[in-house]
């Protein structure tokens, strides 16, 4: 396995924490279903992916994995409130159009909902645009801005916030440094890489 | 592990080669779901590559409305034409024979061999006609299931099939759980939209108002020819797509604009569809085709509450539901539809959504992707 595939299941451990045997298992943005796939087999979950390319919903598809091909959102509206016990976005908010009605509609069809993310305060980052007054290049941000699709960066501060103002309980969170692996000591605005944090309906 | 995780290409193709079809017949009367009965059944079928000991691999393959139970192979050494959907099945295709013993019939209500409208009554030694009983898509499934119980096939590795082979995989895996273990249900839906009522109906008055048709009673050699072949032609339109047809077609004329007169042929997309007018009336039954479309339309998955949810909480086994992009008949909501009541109802199911530019009749023709889904889900 390459270090990047190592580096996109970061959050998978904190996740097959947080997850409950037979919990009904809901991954938006789901990729090639790993992580569906291991909590299914270690933890018996009725696991749902959903992505929107097609390769990663055959490799799914070959895992033995549900897994529709989709939008986030319109798939959400299909399903009853607390229909699962856990809707889990593992990098994948950065990506959506409108975060917070998708949340929201999460917030609904979920008990709890998890989100992983990458913390786009990290001081490297900070530092890169204060320093060179250019956005960071690493492998968590591989390409130029000109090369890549559309995305939402948000800080762990930012999140916050959001879920402040949008009344989001915070069951839990963990951050991990920026080797995406120790854990984080202290302030995690600044030395988190990644976040992951458990929500729910306040 | 390569991330990408493509499938290699089938290197080792080959073809089932030279086929032949067999009779099932039941003598025992059989009873339609909407009422009326037929003395005995008769079901023409093809089977491809052989029945493993444990009788677990066998892949039953439904056809879709004009289609047949001659979908791979060739009947002869100088026979060109090859079953309906060749590219999908033998040896080292998706469908592979080598693996899977694959039976295909002709449905009940056809008129390709197995018992349907044109079929003589044994107990009148008439034509069945318009007394043939009204034939739903759940009639053919069971006559279908009589097909396998003969052949000693309680339970099947698969059900697979496209637009009205779609809908019998759906009802396979409602109507008998325990003997599907997986489905694979491409371009299909739920029920018919007022749209494709509303195109069935106008071909069913093509050749209901045919002077050739006589209430159905019409002989072999006289069929209403004419209503059929526009039937056809316009119902061929629908499985096309817009850009799939600008594409092929165009404007293209038919040789030099001369000396012709104003309403023959002029352009290629007259010519091609008339053509297929022609072909359809030389191997399809009018009254046949009455039948099955109407059985389509009366086709509904919905329950008395308007949800599907009802109907397919009978399902057991795990599915992939394929949708294609162009397809504006069975366009891909009606696909996702299923599939997202099936989640709902906490089933093993998977959408996947085909952007190809063929419309409906995308399912019939051979793309990687396609080719690499059902593989992938037949063989995990």
């Amino acid at each position: 396995m390459n270090p990047n595939a190592k580096k996109r299941q970061v959050d998978f451990q904190v996740i097959a924490r947080w997850v409950k045997a037979g919990d009904r298992v809901l991954d938006l943005g789901c990729g090639r279903g790993v992580l569906l796939e291991s909590l299914i087999q270690k933890q018996s979950v009725y696991g749902v992916g959903v992505d929107i390319e097609l390769d990663k919903i055959i490799s799914c598809v070959k895992r033995g994995v549900s897994a529709y091909h989709g939008e986030v959102h319109g798939i959400l509206e299909n399903f009853a409130d607390a229909s699962f016990d856990r809707v889990i976005f593992s990098r994948s908010v950065d990506l959506l159009e409108q975060p917070n009605a998708t949340l929201a509609e999460a917030l609904r069809v979920g008990k709890y909902v998890t989100v992983g993310f990458v913390n786009h305060g990290f001081w490297r980052n900070r530092l890169s645009f204060i320093l060179r007054g250019r956005r960071i290049e690493n492998e968590v941000y591989p390409k130029k801005w000109y090369e890549s699709q559309p995305t939402n960066p948000f800080s762990i501060d930012e999140f916050d916030g959001f879920c402040k103002s949008a009344g989001i309980r915070i069951v839990s969170r963990e951050y991990l440094l920026g080797n995406w692996r120790d854990t984080c000591p202290f302030l995690p605005g600044l030395f988190a890489g990644y976040a992951i944090y458990d929500l729910t309906k306040a | 592990m390569n991330d990408s995780e493509e499938a290699g290409p089938a290197l080792d193709e080959g073809e089932v080669g030279i086929v032949a079809h067999s009779d099932f017949v039941s003598k025992l009367p059989f009873d339609f779901e909407s009422g009326g009965q037929i003395p005995e059944l008769r079901l023409r079928y093809e089977t491809y590559g052989r029945l493993n000991k444990e009788q677990s691999n066998a892949i039953l393959i439904c056809h879709a409305l004009t289609g047949d139970h001659h979908c791979a192979g060739v009947y002869g050494m100088t026979e060109r034409k090859q079953g309906w959907w060749n590219f999908m099945v033998g040896p080292g295709k998706p469908i592979d024979t080598r693996k899977y013993f694959v039976v295909c019939s002709n449905v009940l209500g056809g008129c390709q061999g197995s018992t349907g409208p044109r079929s003589i009554n044994p107990e009148t030694g008439e034509r069945y006609n318009l007394d043939f009983p009204k034939l739903t898509v759940r009639d053919m499934v069971r006559a279908q299931a009589l097909l396998l119980d003969s052949l000693g096939l309680e339970r099947l590795h698969a059900v697979i099939g496209g637009s009205m082979g779609g809908m019998q995989t759906l009802q396979w895996a409602i109507d008998y759980p325990e003997r599907v273990g997986r489905y694979i249900a491409l371009a299909c839906c739920a029920r018919h939209n007022a749209q494709a009522i509303a195109f069935n109906d106008t071909g069913r008055q093509a050749i209901m108002r045919d002077p050739a048709w006589l209430q159905g009673k019409y002989e072999s050699d006289a069929p209403p020819g004419h209503g059929l072949a526009v039937a056809r032609m316009m119902a061929h339109i629908t499985y096309l797509s817009d850009a799939g047809m600008e594409a092929r077609f165009g404007r293209k004329r038919r040789g030099e604009d001369s000396a012709r007169e104003h309403f023959e042929v002029e352009f290629e997309v007259e010519s091609y569809l008339r053509y297929q007018g022609q072909q359809f009336v030389s191997r399809f039954d009018a009254n046949s085709y009455l039948y099955l479309t109407k059985a389509l339309d009366r086709f509904d998955l919905h329950g008395p509450d308007g949800s599907l949810d009802a109907t397919l909480a009978a399902v057991q086994a795990p599915g992939l539901v394929v949708g294609f992009g162009s397809d504006w008949l069975y366009p891909p909501q009606a696909n996702r539809e299923v599939v997202e009541a099936l989640l709902r109802l906490g089933k093993p199911a998977s959408y996947a959504e085909l952007a190809l530019d063929a419309g409906h009749d995308s399912f019939l023709l051979r793309a990687p992707k396609l080719d690499q889904l059902i593989r992938t889900f037949l063989d995990r």
